[in-house]
């Protein structure tokens, strides 16, 4: 039991370095999302310092709060958007999805350890930006370790609660060949009501509702908030139980709808 | 008096060197170092009107970068070249009109457009007035059997098909002079008959100038009777292709099957080994100076023998024997 | 020039062909677009329904400096969509050398390849976006400023073209242009607002260097009655010096590409 553990363990690693690795190798796309996301951010500070121009708080936040929110929400932006549905859908048009299916490792748990991998990297790349926010647009981090080990934590949470709802949301893909306008849509949707765009505390109170019975605002608004101070340390534990209960619940959704996806392919054979 | 002329041509491209690892990436990326590699080397033929010339060589040799100057693509580095009079880079559009290029398996075509559409396009950007586009399109389903693939998108297109199509797309506007870079490449043999007959027939025809670059000698063999040699960038030959098989003609080769293959054994004078395997064995030799009764004789009195066969060598190893230099001592000779 | 217009026609009607092959595809591409906006917009209106305005612009104002710059982004998406794929698509691939052969300019031959319809949903929002602009804020469509307003719509595009052909040239020296491109042309979003926002170097760069602002901010700048100078004029003259640099550019990058292929 051990020995197959530890033999999990190793092949999924070599699959996170695999990834890893490629994600590297492209140096002037990385210097392209730089200048991209820096303009962005610029944008956005220039954005919000005009909207507090008249008022020292706008929901009960204060610029700097909002900014650092914002910023954060721009810098971790990617970790809201998915890729699982091309994937998918790559894989059913060469017939890639029934090798997969046959290796003795579980493919939602592999999919899982590359994206984890990629994000990871992705992250690491993403530093100097990190610092720039920092030191020049105005980011304001807390020194607090305890609210720092409580926003991995949730950050971690809300990462798999976005996994397994993009896994379903993927499942599309054995239904539709239009797999881009389908992301479009995805990708509209989330990054409103994950918080990404406007924290959701400025929302009218009916939106904030819809924010909550979705899955994008426990990846991104719920641990940004608690980072930038929006959500008070002692509601945390609250929250991240929240996070825990989504992840439970899209844990047996996911896999139920794969299966589900899956013996249609295979029945139809296509 | 050639229609396509080329003189003492040449194309030099400054390559970068980089050193391997990650250093030496680094230091290509801010002290970058070129090196000049010349894939052609002042090279000069002409090609007649109505000719069908062969053009070929290994793969690096500098065939495609040729035809890259030839057709407008690429600008010369020294020498010129002329078609129908023109510079083909300096007139490009001019030139275009009158030439049409089949990019070996690289489709002109749009992927998923009706065969006929895709056609009809290809006729509009080269201004093919339509009573003479429809005339063209009955011959080459005549002549193509292109009847049933009308309507299917050339994705849904065997290969053999598509070469087909691309065919008649390349000939829509009449062009004078073709070029023909890899036409049968991956088809079977009864296709790649069909397609050779067609490109024959069109340039008995039409007089339709015909450069054909592939590595098939079987194309080669069926339609050119001019042949042209490139190797690293130099021309080595450029002459009939009877001239190659005379030359070499008057070899022949005795293949044996042998438990006791050996490269020592005496034979004939005229007769040389070109081939020891662990059971087999080639002998090339000289008709005019000894005979094959002298050389399976000489070999079966020294070896036991269980099989021979006696062939004409084709081009493809006469080819070869060029490369590796050959007919330098042959054309002395 | 008229055989290049009917020639154009050819190839859209082509494309729409090829693009109802797939109807969902075709449909769901023209929708899809909007969603992204909807997302921006619906940001935009959650905080400014609560602030009155930004820098001194109403929401509404905001929204039509939003509005034309979406229109001027359409057009490219439109009409010049290949100028992102050429690396990719043509170059790399060795396709581009087929344009070189065919008796027409390999440019016009690249951007008539691929008309995007999806920009179109991009336009109408653009268009209903302003419409609901003037609207709201009482300025009525008189025949002077509709035409205003399409002169700017196709300045800002062309523009936008420009702007995206030069970074494309870059194909010809390291063979994907793409990073390039989406470097300058991320530039556009500060123009999604009013420049006013912004910190004058920036104002200054999205005036002179990388001229968004001329696809937004000063057509709106005069539909508002907001002074803003002469420049509220010059987004024609703009375009048309920019679209011929670009053009140079392009030029300059065939000839580097015939002297030392792919």
């Amino acid at each position: 039991m051990i020995a197959s553990l530890r033999r999990s363990l190793s092949i999924y690693g070599a699959i996170a370095s695999m990834a890893a690795k490629a994600r590297l190798a492209y140096n002037m796309w990385v210097w392209a999302d730089f200048v991209v996301t820096i303009v962005s951010m610029i944008v956005f500070v220039y954005f919000w310092r005009a909207v507090y121009a008249g008022t020292s708080t706008l929901n009960g936040l204060g610029l700097s709060q909002t900014i650092t929110y914002i910023l954060l929400a721009r810098l971790l932006s990617p970790l809201v958007e998915s890729r699982t549905i091309f994937y998918f859908g790559f894989m059913i048009r060469n017939g890639e999805i029934a090798v997969e299916l046959t290796r003795p490792l579980d493919f939602q748990l592999r999919i899982g350890v590359q994206t984890m991998a990629e994000l990871l990297v992705f992250l690491f790349q993403r530093l100097p930006l990190f610092l720039l926010a920092w030191l020049f647009f105005g980011m304001r981090l807390p020194s607090d370790p305890a609210l720092w080990a409580v926003f991995f934590i949730s950050l971690t949470l809300g990462q798999g609660v976005i996994f397994l709802f993009d896994w379903m949301f993927a499942c599309l893909a054995f239904y539709v060949t239009e797999t881009w306008g389908l992301s479009v849509v995805r990708v509209g949707t989330g990054s409103f009501f994950s918080g990404a765009l406007v924290p959701l505390v400025m929302m009218p109170g009916w939106l904030q509702n819809v924010a909550a019975a979705m899955p994008f605002a426990q990846a991104l608004s719920v641990p940004l908030s608690l980072l930038s101070g929006i959500s008070p340390l002692n509601g945390a534990p609250r929250l991240l139980l929240i996070q825990a209960a989504w992840l439970a619940g899209l844990f047996v959704l996911s896999r139920g709808i794969f299966d589900v996806a899956v013996r249609k392919v295979t029945v139809q054979g296509g | 008096m050639p229609i396509i002329e080329v003189d003492h041509l040449s194309k030099v491209f400054k390559v970068q060197r980089k050193d391997p690892g990650l250093k030496g990436a680094i230091k290509a990326l801010f002290q970058p170092k070129y090196e000049d590699k010349t894939a052609v080397n002042g090279i000069s033929f002409g090609i007649d009107a109505g000719e069908m010339a062969g053009y070929i060589g290994v793969n690096g040799a500098g065939k495609s970068t040729t035809i890259k100057m030839l057709t407008g693509i690429l600008l010369p580095s020294g020498g010129s070249v002329r078609v129908l009079g023109r510079d083909p880079h300096r007139e490009r559009v001019a030139n275009a009109r009158e030439i049409g290029v089949v990019f070996g398996q690289r489709t002109q075509l749009w992927w998923d457009l009706a065969f006929t559409e895709s056609l009809n396009m290809v006729a509009k950007i080269y201004q093919v007035p339509q009573v003479r586009y429809k005339q063209l399109l009955d011959q080459f389903a005549e002549t193509l059997e292109l009847k049933e693939l009308m309507d299917v998108p050339i994705r849904n297109m065997s290969l053999g098909q598509k070469m087909r199509a691309e065919l008649a797309a390349t000939l829509i506007h009449e062009p004078r002079v073709v070029y023909l870079d890899e036409p049968t490449i991956g088809l079977d043999l009864i296709v790649k008959e069909r397609i050779r007959e067609f490109i024959k027939q069109q340039n008995q025809d039409k007089g339709t100038t015909v450069i054909l670059t592939t590595h098939d000698l079987g194309d080669i063999e069926e339609l050119c009777r001019r042949v042209i040699i490139i190797d690293a960038g130099l021309l080595i030959y450029d002459g009939p292709i009877e001239t190659i098989k005379k030359r070499f003609g008057k070899y022949r080769e005795i293949s044996f099957e042998t438990p006791a293959a050996s490269a020592h054994v005496d034979l004939p004078p005229g007769a040389e080994i070109t081939l020891v395997e662990a059971r087999k064995m080639t002998v090339r030799f000289d008709r005019t100076t000894t005979t094959a009764s002298q050389v399976a004789a000489a070999l079966m009195n020294q070896l036991e023998v269980t099989d021979f066969s006696l062939t004409e060598p084709d081009l493809a190893s006469i080819i070869k024997q060029i490369y590796n230099g050959a007919l330098g001592e042959e054309l002395e000779a | 020039m008229a055989r290049y217009l009917t020639l154009y026609r050819f190839f859209v009607v082509q494309r729409f062909k090829i693009l109802m092959e797939y109807r969902l595809n075709f449909f769901i591409g023209a929708t899809s677009t909007i969603f992204l906006q909807a997302a921006s917009l619906a940001a935009i209106w959650v905080v400014m329904r609560q602030v009155p305005s930004l820098n001194g612009w109403s929401f509404y104002e905001v929204i039509m400096v939003y509005g034309l710059l979406t229109m001027g982004e359409s057009i490219t998406h439109m009409f010049a969509d290949n100028l992102w794929t050429v690396g990719w698509n043509y170059v790399r691939s060795g396709d581009f050398d087929r344009f070189l052969v065919r008796p027409i300019d390999p440019l016009f031959h690249l951007l008539a390849d691929r008309f995007c319809h999806d920009g179109l949903g991009n336009l109408i929002t653009g268009a209903l976006l302003v419409g609901v602009s003037m609207q709201q804020l009482g300025i009525a469509a008189t025949p002077l400023r509709v035409v205003y307003i399409a002169v700017s719509v196709i300045s800002g595009g062309v523009i936008f073209i420009a702007l995206n052909l030069i970074t494309a040239t870059s194909v010809f020296w390291i063979l994907e242009s793409i990073p390039v491109t989406q470097m300058v042309f991320s530039m556009n979003e500060f123009a999604k607002y009013p420049l006013s926002i912004y910190h004058g170097s920036i104002r200054i760069l999205l005036t002179w260097i990388i001229p968004y602002g001329f696809v937004s901010f000063y057509p709106a700048s005069y539909l508002l009655g907001r002074d803003a100078g002469p420049l509220v004029w010059l987004s024609p003259l703009v375009a048309g010096v920019f679209i011929v640099i670009a053009y140079r550019v392009w030029l300059f990058g065939l000839r580097h590409y015939s002297g030392t292929g792919s």
